[in-house]
């Protein structure tokens, strides 16, 4: 092993883990992977160690690494507050470094690297979402007091722009100013550091940096949790962020919005792993979602802390395993609720779990909407 | 082994919007990415797929100004050895000829087993430069090259030709052969690899370093002169169904259906 | 009187399509000027490729040798050297094929005779050539002149100009010796290789649905194979999806593909780059899918549709399977 590499495990955390495989017991990936982070607790640890094992363990052949979804289910079982997700990232990043990356997710790096974008999409296309809408711009002449960062995918995804459009719909229909950065705007980041590629996420990181403090941007609000996440822990620097539940429900809070219309459904909920297992945000989508008229809520089987990722995040928007997709067992839990519409908070779980109503062949039984949709209806 | 491979940075066109620049002889590049051409990135793959395996060390060379030095720090990078970049204001508006012979102007002075180039580049599309290099050079070469095999004093290599055949050459080392695409997976290069990359060496060469005349070189030297750039003419333009997902779907059933298709 | 040279070019006993198509430009471009045209055929028992050619064009200069059977650029660039020497045609007109690829720049440089290759037209203005040819992918062309000289050598592109035969001629067939002294030694034609072939033929299919790098990821394939099984169809390809192993080198439309006619082509994912586009134009129908609405796919289609192919076909699909149920 290069000593590069040894050097890079060293500085990984792992020397608390006593090997109880609580992460691999909880790891919704492990059942159709051979994704076994509690096996790589222990080969990695025996990397650095005094002892060796037969044979010792070869990064460069573990592909399973890229089927992760960095959910952090691991992470947060752990007793020993060991994060195995974490270690799992390190390992990535000798991959990464190897040039040892499967060639879509190589595809995606270098988008965002080209274009700004994971899909590798011409930056000249990613406001064309806003279309009629009432926008503002980022300009040198104003500072910004408030961003709405829109995120890639509802930049350039036609089903999350549907989201997008919702919430510049709704903040106009509550007279908040705020602007965008239209073309200017660039991947936050989240999957590039999640898929191990250490580099490209410090020049995207220092780059935006650069760009709200060109635009004096004071607050920023965003669609997507992963976003928010990279922007609030990632970027070593204190961002007034929120998510778009956390802003809608200080408005809510504050009584400042009033809902005309209704909606007859039973809805559920889908904890994006980046708000509720990263970032402790359970109650505020629940307080919007439960302030709609007319809807009755039921919880999924397992949701909150207990919920299941939808396998769209870690890079594996862009990469996928064989075997049924999280989200198609998600779909079926809904269903046993009760759930006609599958509420989410997250344009990967937006894209993941459209996806896994056509593909488990529910369409006619369920749909799946963002939070601020189902709030643009009712305004 | 050494192993030379010539690359080109050029803008990628494939998404973007093209405008011709006020000339009428070129396309605005403002708002257009860079990088390396896309048959050369196979080029500098297999440079160091041959280099991993039998040792030796691989040397870039482009024509450029500064900003192909992105393209040559992605080389270097994926485990190229040094780059040199050749520019001057007497190479603008060199064609494939004149690229050659600047190129040769270098490569004659440098020691190699084998010289690698893309066949062609996604934007002028001569596939020129890489045979005529080798005719300077006086080797032998091949193009369209889909696999290499190197061998003592030769190099056995599968051609592309069309329509899905392969002729199989034996061609004299030291040769040129100019790689098409699928040849080998290109790797991913991390930001981190292409900064550390930095490290390696980056020369840069001007005319006079070369020993090159500037009749010799930019349009004086070409072949080619480009008299006018447009936009072709549309000839047929399909009739864009539109209406939504559904419409457009029934739209083309019933055509199928008409046609007897379904 | 000058000459225009037409380089025939053969394989496996065969003229090849584009052979035609550069005699048919070379007749047009003659008939404003005093020149004749000629054919050049080099290869070894090439007899009755000469009199196919003669039925074509007035003069076919053959040129025999057992080292000229089948395409080896050193041999061929030594005979059309030492011709074009000769003979001093005013232009050669070769193939932008992969021989041509290979023989033009070497046959060029050797001279030093100007080149321009693939062109897709060219045309003689005050003595000098003017030609067209595409930049960008085929977004952008340019009209370019080449250099003032006695002759000059101009590669075309494959199936841009439609070739027309005329009625026999029964032309002269002037052979030639073969200048050619010793074997090449630094270039040697060992055999044609043939990639194995898959179980489709998508040449004999009716219905090709051809997927393209927009399709991103190997898994997202059963969306364009579910859309062909419902059409009774085959799933074909452009050239990224086999350099990726996604598909087998058969199932790839173009200049280094297969040229498919089936009744219905529908291209999803596919900018239309011309090497692709040549493979399949003379479809019946063609359908584009492209979220691109400048995609020059669309200027080979019939009907377009500019959206997400992710969106649309699976939709497509549904509506195609529905109206087959409906139906029987
Ligand atoms: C000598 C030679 C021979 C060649 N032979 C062939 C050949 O035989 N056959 C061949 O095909 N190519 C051939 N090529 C390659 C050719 O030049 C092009 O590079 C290739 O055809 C491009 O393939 P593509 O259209 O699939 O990919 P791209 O050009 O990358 O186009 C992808 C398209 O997909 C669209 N798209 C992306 N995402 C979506 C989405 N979600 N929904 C809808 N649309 C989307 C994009 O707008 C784009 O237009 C050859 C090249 C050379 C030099």
């Amino acid at each position: 092993m290069a000593m590069e590499e040894l050097a890079a495990i060293k500085k990984l955390d792992f020397n608390m883990c006593m090997q109880c495989g609580k992460c691999t017991g909880s790891c919704p990936v492990s059942p159709k992977s051979k994704l076994n982070p509690r096996r790589f607790m222990l080969e990695t640890a025996y990397l650095i160690s005094p002892l060796t094992m037969h044979p010792p363990l070869n990064i460069q052949e573990k592909g399973e690494l890229w089927d992760c979804t960095t959910c952090s289910t691991c992470s947060y079982r752990c007793p020993r507050e060991v994060k195995p997700m974490d270690v799992l990232i390190g390992l990535r990043s000798l991959l990464v470094e190897a040039g040892n990356v499967p060639s879509t997710l190589g595809d995606a790096l270098e988008g965002v690297y080209k274009y700004g974008n994971p899909w590798g999409l011409s930056r000249s296309k990613r406001q064309e979402w806003t279309q009629d809408l009432k926008v503002k711009y980022a300009s040198e002449e104003e500072k910004i007091d408030l961003l709405y960062f829109v995120g890639c995918a509802a930049s350039y995804d036609s089903r999350a722009q549907v989201v997008a459009r919702a919430i510049v719909k709704n903040l106009n229909a509550l007279s908040i100013d705020f602007s965008i950065l239209g073309n200017k705007e660039t991947c936050c980041g989240n999957e590039i550091i999640s898929l191990g590629e250490k580099g490209l996420f410090e020049e995207i990181a220092g780059n935006n940096l650069a760009l709200f403090d060109r635009y004096g941007v004071q607050k920023i609000v965003t669609t997507s949790p992963h976003c928010f996440h990279a922007f609030k822990s990632r970027y070593g620097r204190e961002l007034a962020v929120k998510h778009y539940t956390q802003y809608f429900a200080d408005l809510i809070d504050e009584e400042k919005i009033r809902f005309s219309g209704k909606i007859g459904k039973v809805v559920t909920y889908q904890d994006p792993c980046f708000l509720g297992k990263h970032n402790d945000i359970y109650d505020e989508p629940r307080k919007i979602i439960e302030s709609i008229p007319g809807l009755r809520f039921e919880e999924l089987g397992r949701s909150g802390k207990r919920s299941v990722c939808c396998e769209g995040g870690g890079g594996r928007m862009w990469y996928d395993i064989p075997g049924e997709r999280l989200a198609e067992d998600r779909v079926r839990e809904a269903l046993d609720v009760g759930a006609e519409i599958i509420v989410v908070a997250c344009p990967f779980c937006l894209l993941t779990f459209d996806d896994a109503i056509k593909t488990s062949g529910n369409e006619e039984r369920i749909q799946v909407k963002d939070i601020m949709e189902l709030v643009a209806e009712t305004l | 082994m050494e192993i030379i491979v010539c690359v080109k940075h050029v803008p990628e066109t494939a998404e973007a919007e093209i405008a011709i620049d006020s000339s009428g002889k070129g396309i605005k590049t403002e708002d257009l990415v860079f990088d390396i051409n896309e048959w050369d990135d196979y080029a500098v793959e297999e440079a160091v797929l041959i280099k991993e395996k039998l040792g030796g060390r691989v040397t870039i060379v482009t024509v450029g100004s500064e900003d192909a030095d992105k393209t040559l720090r992605k080389c270097l990078a994926k485990g190229a050895d040094r780059a040199i970049r050749l520019t001057d204001k007497a190479f603008d508006g060199s064609d494939a000829y004149a690229t050659a012979k600047i190129l040769y102007g270098v490569i004659k002075d440098l020691p190699f087993d084998l010289i690698l180039t893309g066949t062609q580049a996604g934007d002028d599309g001569y596939a020129q430069v890489g045979v005529i290099l080798a005719g300077f050079l006086g080797i032998p070469h091949a193009t369209m090259v889909k696999k290499i095999e190197l061998m003592e004093g030769f190099t056995r290599v599968n051609r592309e030709l069309e329509g899905g055949l392969e002729q199989v050459m034996e061609v004299g080392t030291p040769a040129l052969l100019a790689v098409q695409t699928g040849i080998n997976e290109p790797r991913y290069v991390s930001i981190m690899g292409i900064r550390k990359a930095r490290q390696k060496e980056l020369k840069v060469l001007g005319l006079n370093d070369l020993g090159l005349k500037e009749e010799e070189v930019g349009e004086s030297g070409s072949w080619i002169t480009v008299e006018e750039m447009f936009i072709p003419p549309v000839e047929k333009e399909a009739e864009i169904l539109v209406g939504g997902l559904d419409a457009i779907s029934s739209k083309i059933v019933e055509t199928l259906r008409a046609r007897g298709l379904i | 009187m000058t000459e225009l040279f037409v380089l025939a070019e053969h394989r496996r006993g065969e003229l090849r399509d584009v052979t035609f198509e550069m005699l048919t430009k070379g007749r047009e471009l003659i008939a404003r000027a005093d020149v004749d045209l000629t054919a050049v055929l080099l290869g070894h028992n090439v007899k009755e490729l000469a009199i196919r050619l003669a039925d074509q064009v007035k003069k076919v200069l053959v040129v025999d040798d057992a080292r000229l059977k089948d395409f080896n650029e050193v041999a061929y660039q030594k005979v059309l050297t030492h011709l074009i020497s000769e003979r001093k045609p005013v232009l050669i007109l070769i193939g932008h094929t992969s021989f041509g690829i290979d023989l033009a720049p070497s046959l060029a440089t050797k001279l030093n005779v100007p080149l321009a290759t693939d062109c897709i037209d060219i045309n003689f203005e005050e003595k000098k050539p003017i030609v067209v040819r595409q930049v960008y992918g085929g977004k952008v062309n340019i009209k370019a002149s080449l250099r003032t000289s006695e002759s000059y050598i101009v590669t075309l592109r494959p199936a841009t100009i439609e070739a027309k035969e005329v009625k026999p001629i029964g032309g002269e067939i002037i052979e030639v010796a073969s200048p050619l002294k010793e074997e090449p030694t630094t270039k040697r034609f060992i055999e044609y290789f043939e990639p194995p072939a898959g179980e489709v033929d998508i040449t004999a299919a009716d219905v090709l649905v051809s997927v393209g790098r927009g399709i991103k990821d190997a898994d997202s394939m059963p969306i364009v194979e579910k859309l062909a099984e419902a059409l009774g169809g085959a799933v074909a390809c452009s050239r990224p999806i086999v350099d990726k192993g996604w598909l087998s080198a058969d199932r790839q439309v173009g200049t280094s593909g297969k040229t498919v006619k089936p009744k219905l082509y529908l291209a999803v994912g596919i900018s239309g780059a011309f090497q692709h586009v040549s493979g399949m134009k003379n479809s019946e129908l063609v359908i584009a899918i492209n979220r691109d609405a400048k995609a020059p796919i669309f200027r080979a289609a019939d009907f377009g549709v500019v959206e997400d192919l992710f969106k649309v076909v699976p939709i497509l699909t549904d509506r195609v399977l529905q109206e087959k149920k409906s139906s029987k």
